[in-house]
C-alpha cells in the first residue's frame, strides 16, 4: 500500500516530467501549429498555367474590352483592356470585375428546367434535357399556331440589337406575332426625338470626348450612364482640359459632386429649365445663326413658344433656379466652344419626359453643335445583319399583321402587360431574354401580377432571377463569359462599333446558347419557320452574318466601321433636309402638359425619387457580392434599405440619422430607416435602385427595398413610354 | 519580406501612390479590383463596415455645408505603407510581437505574413487609418465560387491580420521576369497595383517614388531629406502630423477636402498646421 | 471528511458547506468554460470584437488584473528586498493574488489571441521592438516566479509536509525566497512597464500616445504603469483579504500589517497621482494639440466617454485613496481604510479601461467616427470565468493551506467541536500510517 502509493506518484511525476522533456511535447506543438496554418477547410487555389483572353463585358451597354487572367481552365480575374476600340481609356467598372462571381455563381440556372407539382400541388423544378426542353416549348407553340392564336404568343429581350435578339425577333415574326418587345430605356425617347427632328432612324451619339461645355440634365455620367467608362473619362478630360459640367438635378450626386456648377432643380422641371436657357439663348440672340437661319427649319414657332412661356423669372418659379443663374449658365453653354448638353436620368435605364428629351435638342440645336466635333451626332441604326425576309405562311402572315395588344404606335413595354393583365386571354405564352422585368420595370408588382396571368412563361435567364421564378419553362442561356456574341455599341457611341463577346471558359452550367435555343425550336416548328433559319447553329449564323469583318473583328475583338466622311452640311434626312425645330408633333410636344408624379399630394406630402449608383446593378444583372460588399452603410445595413432625406426635412418629420420608418407611396408600404444628406432638396426623398431583390439568394434576396415596387410608372403622353421621375410619397416614425 | 538589394548603386525603390481626389469619382471600382486580385472574402451581410474586409475602402468626405452648398469628395484608403520617422518604424510593423508584419527596405512596402500571425491585433490598435482587418470568421466561398480564386495571393485562415500589400505578388512577378531578363529593373508599367490598374478615372498613380521616371514621382516631388514631404501644393498625405511618414499622397486643389486629410485644432488657421510631432 | 488536510489548530466550515460554495462557483466557471470553447471552436466572431475595437474588454481585463495583482511583486519587493518584515503575515496571500492574476491573465490572452495554437510564435518569431513581445517575455517569466513562490504554500499542507521531500524541497524553497522574490521585482518592473508601453508607443493614437523619456524606449506611460501597479496592487491584496475575514468571519491578518502595507501603498498611490496629473497635463497642453488636437476632442461627452472620467480617475480613485491611507486617522478607521483601497481598485481599473478602450473609441481620422462597445456574453463570461477561477483556488487554498500566518493565534480554537474532532481523529490515525 505504502510503496504502491509512493510508487504511483513517483511514477506519474517521473513520467510527467520525462515526457516534457522529451521531444514530444515541442513535436506537438509544432505540427499544431502547423496544421494551423494548413486548415482544411480554408480553401487553396490550385497553381497552373496562366493566360490571358479577350472579350467583351456584356453586363452593361457599356460594353467594355475585357480581358480575363485564366490559370488553367479556371477564370480567375477580369481586367480592362489597355487598348481596344470598344473603351480606348482602358479598364473596367465594378460590374465588369465582378463578373467572376456570375460566372461561379451558385444561383445561376445548372440546366433547362421545368416547373411542375409535387405531390401537394406546389410547384417545384424539375430538370429536364436540352431536347425534351425545345420540344415542350415547340409544342406550346404549335398548338397555339394550330389553333390559330399564333399572335398571342410574345418576346421580350434586354434590347433589340445584334444577331441573338434579331434571331429571336425573327423567330416571332415568321412564327406568326406581332409581339416583340425590348426593356424601355433612355435610347426609345432619344431616338423618337431624333426621329423627329432629324428624321433618322437611328440612335444618338454624344461627342463626349470633344465638348468642352456638359450641360447634363440628370444624367449620371459617373455614376453609370451610357457607357460608364467612356462617360467617366471624358470627364475627367473636360475637367483636365478646364471644360465646364454643370449637373441638373435634386441630389448631390457623384456626377453633381464633380460638377463645376450643380443646379438643383425641382425635379420634373428639367424640360422648363431647358427652355428657359433656349429664351436666353434666343432673346440675346446668342444662338448659332449660321446653324438656325441655314440648317433648321421652324425655328420662329419655336422662338415665339420659348419668348412667351419661358422667361427666365417665369422658369425660376417653376424650377427653382433663380433667373440670374438661368441666364448666365445659358450664355456660357452659348459661349462655350463645343457645347453640349444630354438627356437622359440617372444611368438611362427608364425613357423619361419627350417633352425634356425635345428641349434638351433644341438647347442642342441652338447652339448648332449637332453632327459637329464635341456634339450631338445622330447615328444610323446598324445594318451589318441583313438576312434575307423571314418565309410567312398564311398563319404568319396574319399574325404578323394581327393588333398588339398594347395598341400603341410604339411597341410599350409597360402599356403591354397593363393590357395582359387586363385581359389575359390575349396572351398564351410569353419568352424572356435577358431581361427580369418581374423586378426592374417601374410598378414591378403590377408586371409580376400580369406575367402570373399567362399561361406559359419561358425563361432564358442564366440566372434564377424574379421573372424566372415565374417561368413555367428555364431554357439557360449561357454567360457572356461562355459564348460568342456580336455586341453593337450604342449608349451614346459617336462611331459604330461591333464588340465580339467570346468564351473565356467552357460552360459551366449545362446552359446552351440562346441563339441555338432559338434555332432549334424554330427547326422544331418545321415548315416556313424552319425554313427561314437555314443556319446549323448560331455559330455558322454569326460567322456568316459578320461576312468579311469575321476575321477581323476575331483578331481585333471589335469591328469599327469607317466614319463617314464628314460633309460640311450636317445633312439631315429629314423631308427639307433640315433639323426641325418646331412642328406639329414637336409643338405637342413640347407644348404638353407635365403629367404630375403618382399620387394625392395632400395625402402623400414629400415626393420620392429613385437614384442610380454605379455601385448597383439594377437591370437584368443582379448585384453581386463584391458589390454588395461596397454599398455604404447608409444605403443599406443589414437588410434594411435607407430612404435619403435632407436633415431640415427629418427635423420636421421627428426623425434622426439611422432612425427606422416607414414609407408610404400609392404603391406600397415599406419599413426603411433614414439617412440624413444635406446634399438633397428639402422635400424630396431617394432611394437607391437596385435593392429588395426577392430571388436570388441570401447574398442579394432580401436586401433594401424595390424603388420599382413603390413607383409606378406614368405614361409619357406624346411616346406612350414610362416618364416617371418619382411619385408621391409620405414618411412617418415607424 | 526584406529582399536583398541588387542593386546597390541606386537609391532603394519605394513605391507609393498618388491619388487624385478631385478626380475620384467614388464609384468602388478599386476596392472591388482588390477584392478580386487578393481573394478578399465576403459574407452574406458586408453592412457593418467595423467587421467587413476592405484593403481599399473608400471614404466620403463632405464639407458639412448645407443644401445646396454641400460638396462631397472621395478618399480611397490603401494602406498606408508607413515608414516612419525613420525608416521602418511603421506605427504597426514596430509593435508586431511576432514579426509578423515587417517592412522592406527595399521596396517600403509592409508586409503580412499571415501563416506568422497570431492574431493579437496589436497592429490594428496601432493603425490611425483602420487600414488592418481581422478574420473573425473562416472565409467561406459560395458553392463554386472557390473557382475565381487566385494562386498567387493564399487566402487567409481565420484569426489572423490581413491588410494591403500593393498587390506585392505582382511585385514578385515582375521582378522575377526583369531578373530572368539580365537583371533589368521593374519598368514602371510592370508592376502597377490592381487598384490603380482598374481605376475607371485614373485618379490613382503607382510606381516608385525614388525614381523620376515615374509619373508618380514627378506628381508628388518627395522631399527625401524632409521625410518625404511632397513638394506639390495639391497634395497632401492622412495624418501627417501624426509621424506617420505614409506613402500615399492625396492631391486636391480644394482647401476643404486637404483640410480633411489631417487634424487641426480650434485655434489654428487653415492650411497652417503646427511644427510635426516628433516621436522617438 | 477532509480534516486530515485542514491545517492544524484552524476552523474550518463544514464540508457539505465548501461542496456547496465550490459548486456555486463552479457554475459560475463552466459558464465562462463553455464561452471559453465557443471562442476557441468557433473563432473570434463570438465576441463583439471588430476591426475598430481588436483590443476590448479581454485586454482591459488583462490589464487590470495584473495591475491588482502587482501586489504580490511590491510586497516580495517590501519584504524580502527592503526587509519589512511585517508583510510576512499577508505576504502569502498576495502571493496566491498575485497567481491567480496572472494566470489568469495568460489564460484571457490565450482566448483573446486569433490562433492560439501558434502563440508561441511571439517567441520564436519575437520583435524586440514590440512592446507586447516584452509584455510576454516577462510575463512568462514571473508567472514562473509566482509559481514558485506558490509551490512552498502547497507543500506546507498538513499531509503534503509530512513526505519528507515535500517538506525539505518546501524549507529550501523558503530559503530561496528573496532572490525569487528580487527577479520578480525586477521582471515585474518591465512587464507591468510594457504593458502602459502597450499604449504609449501607439504613436498613431494621440489618446494612448506619450513621448517616451529621455529619448529611450520608454514612454511615461511604461513608469506609470508599474508605479500605479505598485501602488494599487497592495491596495488590492488590503481588499480581499479584508473580503476574505468578512466571509470567513475571522480575524485573519494583524492590523499592524495591514497598517503598514495601507500606510505604503497610500503613498505611493499618492506619489502615483501626482505624476499622473502632471502626465496628463503635459499630455493637454503639449503631447495632443502638437498632433492636431484639443484635448477636449477626446472627452466629448457622448454615451460612454467624458470629461468625468479625469475627475473620477485622477480626483474620487486617485487623491481621495491616496490621501485616506497616507493619513494615520483615516488609514486606522476602517471603512475609510477600505473605501480607499476600493476605490482605488475602481481606479486603476477604470485607468486601464481608458488607455485600452478610449485609445479604440476615439477617430484619428478627420472623417472618421467615434465607435462604441459593448462586449458580448462570450467575452463577459470568459473574463468571470478566471474571477470563479480565483474564488475557487482561494478557497481551497485557504482551506487546506496555511495561508495566514496568524490565524491560529488570531482565532483560537476553543473546545473543539465534538463533531469536528470524532471525525478528524480516524483519518489522522490513518495518516499517520501512511507517514
Amino acid at each position: 500500500m505504502k510503496l504502491s502509493r509512493r510508487c504511483f506518484l513517483s511514477f506519474s511525476i517521473g513520467g510527467a516530467v520525462g515526457t516534457a522533456l522529451s521531444p514530444l511535447p515541442w513535436k506537438l506543438t509544432d505540427d499544431l501549429s502547423i496544421w494551423s496554418q494548413n486548415w482544411p477547410w480554408t480553401p487553396v487555389p490550385p497553381d497552373g498555367e496562366s493566360t490571358y483572353v479577350d472579350s467583351t463585358c456584356m453586363l452593361c451597354p457599356g460594353h467594355c474590352g475585357i480581358r480575363v487572367r485564366k490559370i488553367d481552365q479556371r477564370a480567375v480575374k477580369i481586367e480592362g483592356q489597355e487598348n481596344t476600340v470598344l473603351n480606348p481609356g482602358g479598364g473596367v467598372c465594378l460590374l465588369g470585375l465582378s463578373g467572376l462571381q456570375l460566372l461561379y455563381s451558385p444561383t445561376r440556372v445548372k440546366g433547362p428546367l421545368r416547373k411542375i407539382k409535387d405531390d401537394k400541388g406546389l410547384p417545384k423544378w424539375e430538370s429536364i434535357s436540352w431536347s425534351l426542353a425545345i420540344e415542350e416549348v415547340a409544342k406550346q407553340l404549335m398548338d397555339l399556331r394550330a389553333q390559330g392564336r399564333s399572335h398571342t404568343v410574345a418576346s421580350l429581350v434586354g434590347q433589340e440589337d445584334g444577331t441573338v435578339p434579331q434571331l429571336l425577333k425573327r423567330l416571332i415574326k415568321a412564327y406568326g406575332s406581332p409581339h416583340f418587345y425590348h426593356m424601355p430605356s433612355v435610347e426609345d425617347t432619344q431616338g423618337a426625338v431624333l426621329s423627329l427632328s432629324q428624321g433618322i432612324d437611328g440612335f444618338v451619339g454624344l461627342d463626349v470626348e470633344n465638348a468642352d461645355y456638359i450641360l447634363s440634365f440628370g444624367s449620371a455620367l459617373l455614376d453609370g450612364f451610357g457607357s460608364p467608362l467612356r462617360m467617366m473619362r471624358a470627364i475627367n478630360r473636360l475637367k483636365e482640359q478646364k471644360g465646364t459640367l454643370v449637373q441638373i438635378e435634386p441630389r448631390l450626386s457623384n456626377t453633381a459632386a464633380k460638377a463645376d456648377l450643380w443646379l438643383a432643380a425641382k425635379p420634373g422641371t428639367e424640360a422648363d429649365l431647358a427652355l428657359g436657357m433656349a429664351h436666353v439663348l434666343i432673346n440675346q440672340r446668342r444662338f448659332n445663326e449660321d446653324f438656325i437661319y441655314n440648317h433648321t427649319e421652324g425655328f420662329e414657332l419655336f422662338a415665339v413658344m420659348v419668348r412667351n412661356s419661358y422667361t427666365p423669372e417665369a422658369v425660376a418659379v417653376t424650377t427653382g433656379i433663380d433667373a440670374a443663374t438661368i441666364t448666365q449658365t445659358a450664355l456660357a453653354f452659348a459661349a462655350a466652344k463645343r457645347p453640349l448638353a444630354i438627356f437622359g436620368h440617372g444611368k438611362g435605364q427608364a425613357p423619361g419626359s419627350m417633352r425634356e428629351a425635345a428641349a434638351v435638342n433644341a438647347l442642342n440645336a441652338l447652339v448648332g453643335n449637332i453632327n459637329r466635333p464635341g456634339g450631338l451626332h445622330a447615328m444610323p441604326a446598324y445594318d451589318y445583319i441583313d438576312w434575307p425576309a423571314p418565309f410567312l405562311d398564311g398563319i404568319a402572315y396574319a399574325g404578323f399583321n394581327a393588333k398588339r395588344v398594347d395598341g400603341s404606335g410604339t411597341p410599350s413595354v409597360h402599356r403591354f402587360f397593363e393590357a395582359v393583365d387586363a385581359a389575359p386571354e390575349k396572351l398564351q405564352l410569353l419568352m424572356i431574354a435577358e431581361a427580369n422585368p418581374s423586378y426592374s420595370l417601374t410598378g414591378c408588382g403590377k408586371i409580376k401580377q400580369a406575367i402570373k396571368k399567362i399561361p406559359f412563361v419561358v425563361s432564358f435567364s442564366s440566372f434564377m432571377d424574379e421573372t424566372a421564378m415565374q417561368a413555367d419553362l428555364i431554357l439557360p442561356n449561357h454567360l457572356y463569359l461562355e459564348r460568342w456574341e456580336d455586341i453593337p455599341m450604342r449608349a451614346g457611341a459617336v462611331r459604330q462599333t461591333v464588340g465580339l463577346c467570346r468564351p473565356v471558359v467552357a460552360p459551366q452550367q449545362n446552359t446552351q446558347h440562346l441563339g441555338d435555343t432559338v434555332i432549334q425550336i424554330a427547326k422544331a416548328l418545321k415548315g416556313t419557320v424552319a425554313q427561314s433559319f437555314p443556319w446549323d447553329n448560331y455559330y455558322a449564323c454569326l460567322k456568316q452574318t459578320m461576312g468579311n469583318q469575321w476575321q477581323d473583328m476575331n483578331a481585333k475583338g471589335a469591328w469599327e466601321k469607317e466614319p463617314a466622311v464628314v460633309s460640311p452640311e450636317p445633312g439631315f434626312k429629314t423631308e427639307s433636309g433640315k433639323l426641325v425645330m418646331m412642328n406639329e408633333p414637336l409643338k405637342k410636344i413640347l407644348g404638353a402638359i407635365v403629367p404630375a408624379p403618382e399620387g394625392d399630394e395632400k395625402k402623400f406630402p414629400l415626393q420620392l425619387v429613385a437614384y442610380d449608383s454605379i455601385r448597383l446593378s439594377s437591370g437584368y444583372i443582379g448585384n453581386p457580392p463584391f458589390m454588395n460588399k461596397v454599398l455604404p452603410d447608409t444605403v443599406l445595413k443589414g437588410n434594411e434599405g435607407f430612404v435619403e432625406l435632407n436633415p431640415e426635412t427629418a427635423g420636421k418629420l421627428g426623425l434622426a440619422e439611422g432612425q427606422s420608418a416607414i414609407l408610404t407611396t400609392p404603391h406600397g408600404q415599406v419599413k426603411v430607416r433614414v439617412h440624413l444628406n444635406h446634399g438633397i432638396m428639402p422635400g424630396l426623398l431617394a432611394m437607391a435602385r437596385g435593392l429588395g431583390h426577392t430571388a436570388y439568394d441570401g447574398y442579394l434576396s432580401g436586401k433594401g427595398v424595390n424603388t420599382n415596387e413603390l413607383i409606378g410608372p406614368v405614361e409619357d403622353p406624346a411616346s406612350g413610354l414610362d416618364a416617371a421621375w418619382g411619385i408621391q410619397a409620405i414618411l412617418a416614425k415607424a | 519580406m526584406k529582399q536583398t538589394q541588387i542593386h546597390n548603386e541606386q537609391p532603394p525603390r519605394r513605391y507609393g501612390m498618388a491619388i487624385d481626389v478631385d478626380k475620384c469619382t467614388g464609384c468602388g471600382s478599386c476596392m472591388v479590383a482588390c477584392f478580386s486580385e487578393n481573394n478578399v472574402p465576403f459574407k452574406q451581410d458586408e453592412t457593418d463596415k467595423l467587421l467587413s474586409i476592405t484593403w481599399m475602402r473608400v471614404y466620403q468626405l463632405t464639407n458639412g455645408k448645407t443644401f445646396p452648398h454641400t460638396e462631397v469628395a472621395y478618399l480611397p484608403r490603401p494602406c498606408q505603407h508607413c515608414a516612419g520617422q525613420h525608416e521602418g518604424h511603421s506605427p504597426c510593423v514596430s509593435v508586431c510581437p511576432a514579426t509578423a508584419t515587417d517592412y522592406s527596405a527595399d521596396t517600403g512596402i509592409v508586409s503580412q505574413i499571415y501563416t506568422r500571425c497570431f492574431g493579437c491585433r496589436y497592429c490594428m490598435g496601432a493603425c490611425p487609418y483602420h487600414a488592418r482587418y481581422f478574420n473573425w470568421w473562416d472565409p467561406v466561398w459560395p458553392d463554386g465560387m472557390e473557382k475565381y480564386l487566385s494562386p498567387n495571393v493564399s487566402p487567409r485562415m481565420r484569426g489572423v491580420v490581413e491588410k494591403c500589400s500593393f498587390c506585392f505578388h505582382r511585385y514578385q512577378m515582375a521582378r522575377d521576369k526583369a531578373y530572368t531578363e539580365g537583371g533589368r529593373k521593374v519598368q514602371e508599367a510592370e508592376y502597377q497595383t490592381a487598384c490603380a490598374q482598374a481605376c475607371p478615372a485614373g485618379a490613382i498613380v503607382f510606381g516608385d517614388l525614388n525614381d523620376p521616371s515615374h509619373a508618380v514621382n514627378q506628381i508628388v516631388k518627395p522631399d527625401a531629406h524632409n521625410h518625404y514631404k511632397s513638394g506639390n501644393p495639391r497634395a497632401f498625405r492622412l495624418l501627417e502630423r501624426l509621424g506617420t511618414n505614409t506613402k500615399v499622397y492625396y492631391l486636391s486643389s480644394r482647401e476643404w477636402v486637404r483640410r480633411s486629410g489631417d487634424n487641426y485644432r480650434a485655434d489654428e488657421q487653415p492650411g497652417m498646421p503646427g511644427a510635426a510631432a516628433q516621436h522617438g | 471528511m477532509d480534516s486530515a488536510l485542514i491545517p492544524e489548530g484552524v476552523k474550518r466550515c463544514a464540508l457539505w458547506k465548501f461542496l456547496l460554495g465550490l459548486a456555486v462557483v463552479g457554475g459560475v466557471l463552466v459558464w465562462g468554460i463553455i464561452a471559453m470553447l465557443l471562442c476557441w471552436i468557433k473563432g473570434l466572431n463570438q465576441t463583439n470584437m471588430n476591426d475598430y475595437y481588436g483590443f476590448a474588454l479581454w485586454i482591459w481585463a488583462d490589464l487590470a488584473v495584473i495591475a491588482l495583482g502587482g501586489g504580490a511583486f511590491f510586497s516580495g519587493l517590501l519584504k524580502y528586498v527592503f526587509g519589512k518584515d511585517d508583510l510576512k503575515n499577508i505576504i502569502n496571500y498576495a502571493v496566491l493574488i498575485g497567481f491567480i492574476c496572472y494566470s489568469s491573465a495568460l489564460l484571457i490572452l490565450a482566448i483573446d489571441v486569433g490562433q492560439p495554437l501558434r502563440s508561441w510564435f511571439i517567441f520564436w518569431h519575437a520583435n524586440v521592438h514590440s512592446m507586447l513581445t516584452e509584455v510576454a517575455f516577462c510575463l512568462s517569466c514571473y508567472f514562473a516566479v509566482l509559481t514558485i513562490e506558490y509551490i512552498p504554500l502547497i507543500l506546507e499542507n498538513r499531509q503534503i509536509d509530512k513526505v519528507p521531500f515535500f517538506h525539505n524541497l518546501g524549507h529550501n524553497m523558503h530559503s530561496t525566497m528573496a532572490i525569487f522574490a528580487a527577479t520578480g521585482a525586477f521582471l515585474s518592473f518591465f512587464h507591468q512597464g510594457s504593458l502602459g508601453g502597450v499604449a504609449g508607443v501607439l504613436f498613431g493614437r494621440p489618446f494612448a500616445y506619450r513621448e517616451s523619456i529621455l529619448n529611450t524606449i520608454w514612454p511615461y506611460t511604461f513608469f506609470l504603469f508599474t508605479w500605479s501597479a505598485a501602488a494599487y496592487g497592495p491596495s488590492f491584496t488590503l481588499f480581499i483579504t479584508w473580503l476574505t475575514e468578512k466571509i470567513t468571519r475571522k480575524k485573519l491578518v494583524k492590523n499592524n500589517t495591514i497598517y503598514l502595507l495601507a500606510k505604503i501603498s497610500g503613498w505611493m498611490i499618492l506619489t502615483y497621482i501626482i505624476a499622473k496629473s502632471a502626465d496628463t497635463l503635459y499630455w493637454v497642453y503639449q503631447t495632443a494639440p502638437a498632433k492636431g488636437f484639443n484635448w477636449d476632442f477626446f472627452f466629448q461627452n457622448n454615451a460612454l466617454y467624458g470629461k468625468w472620467i479625469l475627475f473620477v480617475e485622477i480626483i474620487v480613485c486617485g487623491f481621495v485613496p491616496g490621501l485616506l491611507l497616507v493619513f494615520k486617522s483615516s488609514r486606522e478607521n476602517s471603512f475609510l481604510r477600505v473605501a480607499a483601497t476600493f476605490l482605488g481598485i475602481i481606479g486603476v481599473s477604470l485607468n486601464r479601461w481608458v488607455m485600452v478602450l478610449q485609445t479604440m473609441a476615439a477617430p484619428v481620422m478627420p472623417f472618421d467616427t467615434w465607435q462604441l462597445y459593448i462586449p458580448s456574453w462570450q467575452e463577459v463570461a470568459t473574463t468571470i470565468l478566471p474571477v470563479a477561477y480565483g474564488v475557487i483556488l482561494i478557497m481551497i487554498s485557504y482551506r487546506y493551506l496555511p495561508i495566514f500566518p496568524q490565524e491560529r493565534e488570531l482565532n483560537p480554537v476553543e473546545g473543539a467541536d465534538p463533531d469536528h474532532a470524532h471525525a478528524a481523529a480516524p483519518h489522522i490515525g490513518h495518516e499517520a500510517t501512511v507517514a
